[in-house]
């Protein structure tokens, strides 16, 4: 176990330094001068050429790269081109944020979607599990966009009952959160449903009803366990998607994560915020993998790993 | 296993919570708070260094320039009470206003306008407002609220540029601890003192109760608010959660209007927006045609359906609240069809032509595009719309002309020192083409040249106007450019908040915020 563990840790190491590498080849390929963009429209040639030497971009591309690697090795991964400040710093400061966002949106479309799945499992074809199928679609179909920008209107606006914004207190969380979450819980919904009727219809299924079971514990304990291994892969996946910033839901609510820095960084060309924030959400998505990986043997005690 | 992964989580959130806790210490009840809500964050507090709208407003409420300007772009005293140009426009002598204090206690004195200046103007600092001062060749303390600038050669704009946002007067004792700190802990003379910088989140200010203007600063905290999202940022102003708010978009405009405590604020900036045309190359190097595509414009309608109505066609090649503008032809140039198609059979094109426009890919934008692509098809120019991300727009426009790909551009202006020199000199004299500046016409009219060059070497505000007007003639009559309009800017206001507005540059001014009634 553990040394299957490190053997997947090492692995990751050259999958970083590929990602690093082509991070720093696609950026330089995709038009726009940062010392331009930096310096504004209407600088002059000469403070463009004064600020393309502070940010040492008159160095070669070759040498930029090994610099980067060396400083990246002791954890050094430069500064910011927009503001000066160490690209360390910035990073860690916009995960908290998305980190705080990803995994109250995951709580919650778990829990939502796993409850409503089993409710449309149960009850197949009857009028809950229509309305809810017909609700969960509309879940999945919605652009957070335009549910954000509901919610806000509705409940913030309208209401007053949660900040139209901004991060603060717990209640700031709700409106982001439900957003995010909202497609998640019913793309959770709709696996569940079709994973537990599979199960449902398999032997063993039939094995535990026949030997007299309650159908409390036949649902809970035995088809929903074996149930869960897809939809954990899923769950798995869209919380690395979460945690690589949610681009649209932290602009509407002005969250200041790592999507929020994308976004910035991308628009000011800030070159090494950008190629940090390509190796994070690397890590995240080989980390993630690994954790899902590991829970299939907690869940399914035919996996086994040495 | 399992245990493992779900203490992982807890410690993850536990994480995420601590993060979210400190900042939000509660202000007293009865302090009166101004919340601004504006659309991005700033990028630093170094004003030398600063170049964006946003952190220009925050600047201008911590520091004091020598002069500032008022709401309708006039330059007026700060920290200077007086001054005096030599009529050569190279020597500036500026008398300070005695028994001002910074912000850490320490006097201001000429000496402290000497250690500012002479750091921006110093190439080893590598500031991004050199070129704005890089002129000056000394500064002499003349006595303690006397100091004097000598320019290496003359230059008739020098007041603006002391006027400019970014020439702001920091405490020396900041200063020595280098352009990290000040870029982070702005230290001033203005109306608040620096609180709190939470990056994407806010700016916090509080009222400086030692401010050398009496009666002023009449609230105890501004807060500066970052929300990109258009529609966000209108919600918290409805929602009460903020008292003022920029910029609202002209679709939103109505509703804002519309609803009971709060108001809509419309204010001409002094934005241009025109099409460049390439004079060097091509159908655009006639200029019948670039005259005819004038023609060819209905700027009012453009105004009404784009703007809906918040704008004017421009008049001149820059907007009337430019210092030294003069008007050139009352509403613009005439919309008319048949003269524009008339002048396009004289110059060849009986049949028109088909171009090429390079615009931005914000909605409005695409949507002036698009309106400028019907009206040219009426006269037979076909155009073909090149929406593209502001960095890639500005690394294909500042391309050298021998790399330079574009024929037709659609851009906006805004003079950020407010006089007409830096309306016209960097978008068409005849040393600015890119990649030295903003001139995507490669326009160059020795007359033109000659007129700007003229104007930079007198003090004489009469003199300059007429160099200007006269520049202003040439150009309008040449068409290097479609003249399209002069925008407004428009914020939205809570009933009981007056003295927040945003200037003609897109900057805002809020050292004179005052919150009456709730």
């Amino acid at each position: 176990m553990s040394s299957y563990l490190v053997r997947r840790l090492w692995q990751m190491v050259p999958i970083l330094f590929g990602v690093s590498l082509g991070a720093f080849a696609f950026l330089q390929a995709v038009p726009g001068d940062p010392a331009r963009l930096l310096a504004g429209p209407d600088a002059t040639l000469q403070d463009v050429q004064l600020v393309r030497a502070r940010l040492g971009l008159d160095r070669p591309l070759i040498l930029r790269y090994v610099y980067f690697l060396r400083n990246a090795l002791v954890g050094d991964f430069g500064r910011s081109f927009r503001s000066g400040e160490a690209v360390a710093a910035i990073v860690a400061r916009h995960f908290g944020p998305t980190l705080l966002l990803s995994v109250a949106s995951v709580v919650f479309a778990t829990v939502t979607g796993l409850g409503v799945g089993l409710l449309q499992a149960v009850r197949r074809n009857t009028a809950p599990d229509y309305v809810s199928t017909v609700v969960s679609v509309a879940g999945i179909s919605t652009p957070p966009f335009f549910l954000g920008l509901l919610l806000i209107y509705l409940l913030a606006v309208g209401l007053r009952w949660f900040p139209t914004g901004g991060m603060g207190t717990a209640r700031s969380l709700v409106l982001p959160a439900l957003t995010l979450g909202a497609g998640v819980a019913a793309t959770i919904a709709r696996f569940a449903r079709s994973s537990l009727l599979e199960v449902l219809g398999e032997e063993f299924v039939r094995t535990a009803r026949a030997k007299g079971l309650e159908e409390r514990s036949v649902l809970l304990k035995h088809a929903l366990r074996n149930a869960l291994i897809p939809v954990v892969t899923m769950i798995g996946l869209q919380f690395g998607f979460l945690l690589s910033g949610a681009i649209v839901v932290e602009t509407v609510f002005s969250w200041p994560g790592l999507g929020w820095l994308m976004v910035q960084s991308i628009s000011f060309r800030d070159y090494p915020v950008l190629v940090a924030e390509i190796l994070l959400f690397s890590l995240q998505f080989l980390v993630i993998n690994l954790v899902v990986d590991l829970l299939y043997a907690g869940l399914d005690p035919r996996v086994a790993y040495g | 296993m399992k245990k493992s992964v779900s203490g992982l989580l807890v410690v993850g959130v536990a994480l995420a919570l601590l993060s979210i806790g400190p900042g939000q210490t509660p202000v007293r009840a009865q302090a009166k708070t101004a919340t601004v809500a504006l659309y991005a964050d700033a990028v630093t507090l170094d004003p030398y260094d600063t170049n964006d709208n946003l952190s220009l407003s925050v600047e201008r409420t911590v520091y004091d320039g020598l002069v500032g300007f008022t709401p309708d772009m006039k330059v007026k005293p700060q920290l200077a009470t007086s001054w005096e140009a030599s009529p050569d426009a190279r020597v500036f002598t500026f008398h300070l206003r005695r028994g001002v204090k910074f912000h850490d206690g320490t006097a201001f004195s000429a000496e402290a306008v000497k250690i500012n200046f002479d750091r921006v103007r110093d190439p080893g600092q590598k500031l991004r407002r050199y070129s704005l001062y890089e002129m000056i060749d000394s500064i002499t303390v003349v006595d303690e609220s006397t100091v004097r600038f000598t320019l290496r050669k003359p230059f008739g704009a020098m007041l603006y540029n002391f006027a400019h946002p970014a020439g702001r007067i920091i405490s020396p004792a900041a200063i020595a601890k280098g352009g990290a700190f000040l870029a982070r802990n702005p230290v001033g003379t203005g109306p608040f003192k620096f609180v709190s910088w939470a990056p994407g989140r806010e700016i916090v200010l509080e009222r400086n109760p030692e401010f050398w203007e009496a009666g002023q600063p009449r609230v105890d905290r501004i807060v500066f608010k970052f929300i990109p999202e258009d529609a966000s940022r209108v919600a918290m102003l409805l929602s009460g959660e903020a008292q003022f708010a920029f910029p609202v978009t002209g679709v939103q405009a109505d509703a804002v209007a519309k609803t009971p405590d709060v108001s809509l604020d419309a204010r001409w900036s002094i934005y241009a927006y025109y099409v460049a045309l390439h004079t060097q190359r091509g159908p655009f190097r006639n200029m019948a045609v670039r005259q005819a595509l004038n023609y060819a414009i209905d700027k009012n309608a453009i105004v009404k359906v784009v703007l809906r109505g918040y704008g004017r066609a421009l008049d001149a090649p820059m907007a009337p609240g430019v210092a030294n503008y003069t008007q050139v032809q009352a509403g613009g140039w005439p919309y008319d069809v048949v003269k524009a198609k008339a002048l396009l059979s004289e110059a060849g094109f009986p049949n028109g032509f088909p171009t090429v426009l390079w615009l931005g890919n914000a909605t409005e934008t695409q949507r002036l595009g698009e309106a400028i692509q019907q009206m040219l098809a009426q006269v037979g120019v076909k155009v073909e719309l090149q929406p593209m991300e502001a960095g890639t727009l500005s690394a294909v426009r500042f391309k050298p002309i021998e790399d330079n790909l574009s024929q037709a551009n659609l851009a906006g202006w805004s003079p950020s020192t407010g006089d007409a020199d830096w309306a016209l000199r960097p978008l068409l004299g005849g040393g600015t083409w890119p990649p030295t500046l903003f001139n995507l016409a490669f326009y160059k009219n020795a007359k033109v040249d000659e007129l700007l060059a003229d104007a930079l070497g007198t003090a004489d505000e009469t003199r300059r106007a007429k160099d200007y007007a006269e520049a202003s003639r040439i150009v309008w009559g040449e068409a290097p450019w479609i003249f399209l309009y002069n925008s407004q800017n428009l914020a939205g206001v809570r009933a009981g908040t007056t003295g927040v507005y945003a200037l003609g540059d897109g900057t805002v001014d809020v050292r004179e915020a005052t919150l009456t009634g709730k």
